[in-house]
């Protein structure tokens, strides 16, 4: 067997380059200094000094691994305990609970998700840390048992009953001859559901309440308007404290001496040591988590919860707010708003002020779920232009329940060196020409509106006849495009990844600042206008703090610096007139002029059967 | 061991009910049920439309050749980590799991910026005067990012199970005659068994009902069985639908279980006959 060393050692080369070549890649996207993830911009370290800024970030981080570790050690005790229990078992009895312990384990991630918010809604849990902690545990100790199991079924048990006849005790036979031998299992079995609790998105996503991340739901919610590269930094430096730790236990001359002996010795040294390291790192944690997890208590009168799109809002203006009002801000994210809706709906969590936009409000004042905002009480809202209100009523018919927050127009990005022809029809999504150069959004009404407009329909027809024939025309058009996408559609554009892409308007701006070469157009045939306004939902109790952060966000030199950190168009017409920029004030692509442009529809709430149809239609075209 | 440790698994158990059987069954309530709370089968079926049926092979296919795939990298890495690593295993083997510890969302989208038309892959190809490679947004992608992804699931098992194998069956098998390739298949191959089959578990598994690693890596034009039932809740909030569909994934789960049970049955029979001659 100790031949071929050489191919072994190649191997092993190769193995490592596969495994750590995405890491590599992050870790150089950290010091990447264009925020653009295509784009290499020079060395930085900012991102690290920001990061140490970001309460967010780092509550995410701390929450991560109190949740991490807590869960694990849980699991590994009970999943452990389990195994032991289960050897003297009738093998039927010890089957049937083997096929219980599979079933988190091979069950998609979602259902389990799914069906624990489901118990945990029935049982009245209110979502947060608890929730969160208890599936994790749930969905870890399958990965204890299976890796304790298989070592159990190789355990001589010749040694273990050899121990008895020479007169120990059963515990003290277990405990100094069979569990130094499950030892490495079961380390092994913690590593992994530590791993796996650090790792999991989905069913922490169905499980967690207001206010409260871990890293992946940070991340999946970041994913959406484009990572923040304190993420990268982040990552990189919990790697290196990895990397750190190994060599600690594995090298460090105090712990070497040690480890001179027996081999076995070395495998429970290893788990103590990272036991205790994790150990001080969660307990720091649960130290400084203790605040916050006060703070999201919805029963406390001087706190306002506000649900938006992520990136959303210049995070400043909330610290500002606070600062200002003494009103503590509970600020949360939501990926799509699709995802938003039954979580406001089943009253699952509670918020103040949710920001939707035109469909969605009508559709939540249809299914009666929100309460009307008393305007009187928000005099800044002067400063919001005329003709958003009248936008507005298109889904709100008395200005009562919607405040608008920002508006665009869904259109074409295109590459100036990559396209030849002008760029004013939608029909050159469909031109053979830019084949695998063409981003589509990733959305049911965005991509249909394409189609319908194309073909010279509205956006809203339900009309079957009509939404068959842009179900075709989007099927005719898979095979030349790249990639369906939300908005990563801005990222590939900087990066001159592909010549064309559908996107909202308000990204033009921020896409054309990094990248010259790009241009933004509304095509002729017509397309989406939107607006997102602030609404309350029914069960908000914090009405009185709403309105003041109404007040505030409509201030006119708040909502300018607010424009300026989103990019997206706003409504207030008097903090449009404090843009310095003579460009961005009266640009094309940030304010068009809505008479020039005839056929703009904002979409309308088609019902949820129609919905159902839409998506359904949609499902067909992507996986044609 | 006496019988009273069975007591240990108690605490588990009601665990067990508590959250898993109960929730499973507020999904089998969900799937069998209409809007309306009585019985209907129409969620179940609903697997036989042409999309759902199509995202449902897809991911029958992608999965199986990823767990394939993750076998054929693993064993002979599980293999040699084993000889290597006698004196400093736990080191070695923590170096190839090292990179799960790097957020998974994160390094599936690495893999984007390695495979993309500017990536790091294709810029190297141009460097050399090669053709550039598209595999991004295209099936490969997938299955590269499920290999990726759950390879270390697989490794873990095997090299539990290698490195348990005592050296003098190894050497008597050589000393009675047995090349190196009889060796393996007949000896370290069986022995191993119990780690191989808990690691395709581990790897089929989620490679059939992954959702992010299609989404990220298949630019959102191939859709898996996992995307589906991901859009009925999130999309649709439809949860008859994505429980009805989610049910009929759970019966291809449990013939795999069932398959699995099997061969771990026979290789309990086999370790046992093994320990009766020792």
């Amino acid at each position: 067997m100790k031949k071929h060393r050489g191919i072994k050692m190649l191997y092993l080369i190769l193995m490592l380059i596969f495994l750590y070549a995405p890491i590599l890649t992050l870790m150089v996207l950290s010091f990447n200094a264009s925020k653009s993830r295509s784009k290499w911009g020079g060395f930085t370290l900012d991102w690290y000094i920001s990061l140490v800024e970001d309460g967010a970030i780092i509550s995410a981080f701390k929450t991560t691994l109190i949740i991490a570790f807590l869960s694990a050690f849980i699991a590994t005790i009970l999943g452990t305990a389990a195994c032991i229990g289960m050897q003297t078992m009738r093998r039927k009895f010890r089957r049937l609970i083997l096929a219980i312990t599979n079933i988190p384990m091979l069950n998609a991630d979602i259902v389990t998700g799914v069906s624990l918010m489901l118990l945990f809604i029935a049982a009245r849990m209110t979502m947060g840390f608890k929730t969160v902690l208890l599936a994790h545990i749930t969905f870890n100790i399958p990965y204890v048992i299976l890796s304790v199991m298989p070592r159990f079924k190789q355990l001589n048990r010749n040694t273990y009953e050899a121990a008895l006849d020479l007169g120990a005790s059963p515990i003290y036979a277990f405990f100094r001859v069979t569990l130094p031998d499950l030892m490495p299992a079961i380390f092994s079995g913690f590593l992994m559901s530590f791993t796996m609790s650090l790792d999991d998105f989905i069913i922490t996503h169905f499980t967690k309440g207001a206010g409260f991340d871990t890293l992946s739901t940070k991340i999946y919610s970041e994913v959406k308007k484009g990572i923040k590269p304190e993420i990268y930094a982040l990552s990189t430096l919990m790697f290196a404290a990895v990397l750190l730790l190994l060599w600690l236990v594995n090298y460090h001359p105090w712990t070497r001496r040690k480890n001179d002996g027996a081999n076995k010795k070395k495998f429970r040294a290893l788990p103590g040591a990272a036991a205790v390291i994790v150990t001080v790192l969660c307990v720091s944690g649960l130290l400084s988590g203790c605040g916050s997890s006060a703070a999201a208590d919805y029963s406390n009168p001087n706190s306002l919860f506000i649900y938006n799109a992520g990136e959303y809002i210049d995070p400043d203006l909330l610290t500002e707010f606070e600062d200002e009002t003494g009103i503590n801000v509970v600020y949360d994210e939501f990926e799509t708003l699709e995802i938003m809706y039954p979580k406001v709906e089943s009253g699952a969590a509670k918020y103040d002020l949710i920001c939707p936009s035109d469909y969605m409000i009508e559709k939540m004042k249809d299914n009666d779920l929100l309460q009307p905002i008393n305007i009187d009480n928000i005099p800044n809202l002067k400063n919001i232009g005329e003709s958003y209100w009248e936008t507005a009523r298109s889904f709100d018919p008395e200005n009562k329940y919607a405040v608008p927050y920002c508006w665009g127009t869904v259109g074409i990005l295109y590459n100036k060196t990559m396209v030849d022809e002008p760029v004013d029809s939608w029909s050159i999504l469909w031109n053979e020409k830019y084949k695998d150069q063409i981003l589509m959004q990733d959305s049911v009404r965005d991509a249909m509106m394409v189609a319908l407009k194309s073909l010279g329909y509205s956006a809203n027809t339900t009309d079957e006849k009509e939404l068959r024939e842009a179900t075709e025309l989007l099927k005719k058009q898979k095979p030349l495009v790249q990639a369906y996408v939300v908005d990563q559609v801005r990222d590939k554009m900087i990066g001159n990844e592909a010549a064309l892409g559908v996107i909202y308007s308000g990204e033009a701006i921020f896409t054309k600042r990094e990248n010259p070469d790009l241009d933004y157009v509304v095509p002729k045939e017509g397309s989406n206008i939107w607006l997102d306004c602030w609404v309350m939902p029914k069960s908000a109790k914090h009405i009185e703090n709403a309105e003041k952060f109404l007040n505030f966000l409509s201030r006119p030199d708040i909502a300018y610096r607010n424009f300026d950190y989103i990019t997206y168009s706003t409504p207030n017409t008097a903090a449009r007139e404090l843009i310095p920029d003579e460009d961005i004030r009266n640009s094309e692509i940030a304010f068009p002029d809505l008479t020039k442009m005839s056929d703009l529809e904002t979409y309308s709430f088609l019902g949820e059967k129609e919905d159902r149809y839409l998506n359904s239609l949609w499902r067909e075209v992507k996986a044609h | 061991m006496n019988k009273k440790s069975r007591l240990l698994t108690g605490p588990y158990l009601i665990w067990s009910i508590g959250f898993i059987i109960i929730p499973l069954f507020i999904v089998l309530f969900e799937a069998f049920t209409g809007d309306n709370g009585l019985f209907t089968l129409k969620y179940v079926t609903d697997i036989t439309w042409f999309v759902n049926l199509k995202s449902l092979g897809l991911s029958l296919v992608f999965s199986f050749i990823s767990t394939a795939l993750c076998l054929l990298l693993a064993y002979p890495l599980a293999m040699i980590l084993a000889e290597f690593g006698k004196g400093r295993s736990s080191i070695t083997v923590l170096v190839f799991i090292l990179p799960m510890w790097m957020n998974s969302l994160l390094r599936t989208i690495a893999w984007q910026n390695i495979l993309e038309r500017n990536g790091v892959i294709n810029g190297m190809l141009t460097a050399l005067h090669l053709p550039a490679l598209y595999i991004i947004n295209k099936p490969p992608a997938i299955v590269l990012g499920m290999v990726y992804d759950f390879l270390p699931f697989m490794v873990l098992p095997i090299y539990n199970a290698v490195s348990r194998i005592d050296r003098d069956v190894i050497n008597a098998a050589r000393d009675l005659g047995a090349n190196g390739v009889q060796t393996l298949f007949r000896v370290i191959w069986p022995m191993s068994l119990p780690g191989v089959i808990s690691g395709i578990t581990m790897v089929f598994v989620p490679s059939l009902t992954t959702f992010v690693i299609s989404d990220i890596l298949g630019g959102g034009k191939i859709l898996l069985i996992g995307n589906i039932i991901e859009q009925m809740f999130t999309q649709d909030s439809d949860w008859h639908a994505g429980s009805g569909l989610s049910v009929v994934l759970m019966i291809f789960i449990v013939i795999s279980m069932i398959i699995e049970e099997k061969y771990d049955s026979d290789q309990t029979t086999v370790t046992k006959r093994e320990r009766r001659t020792n």
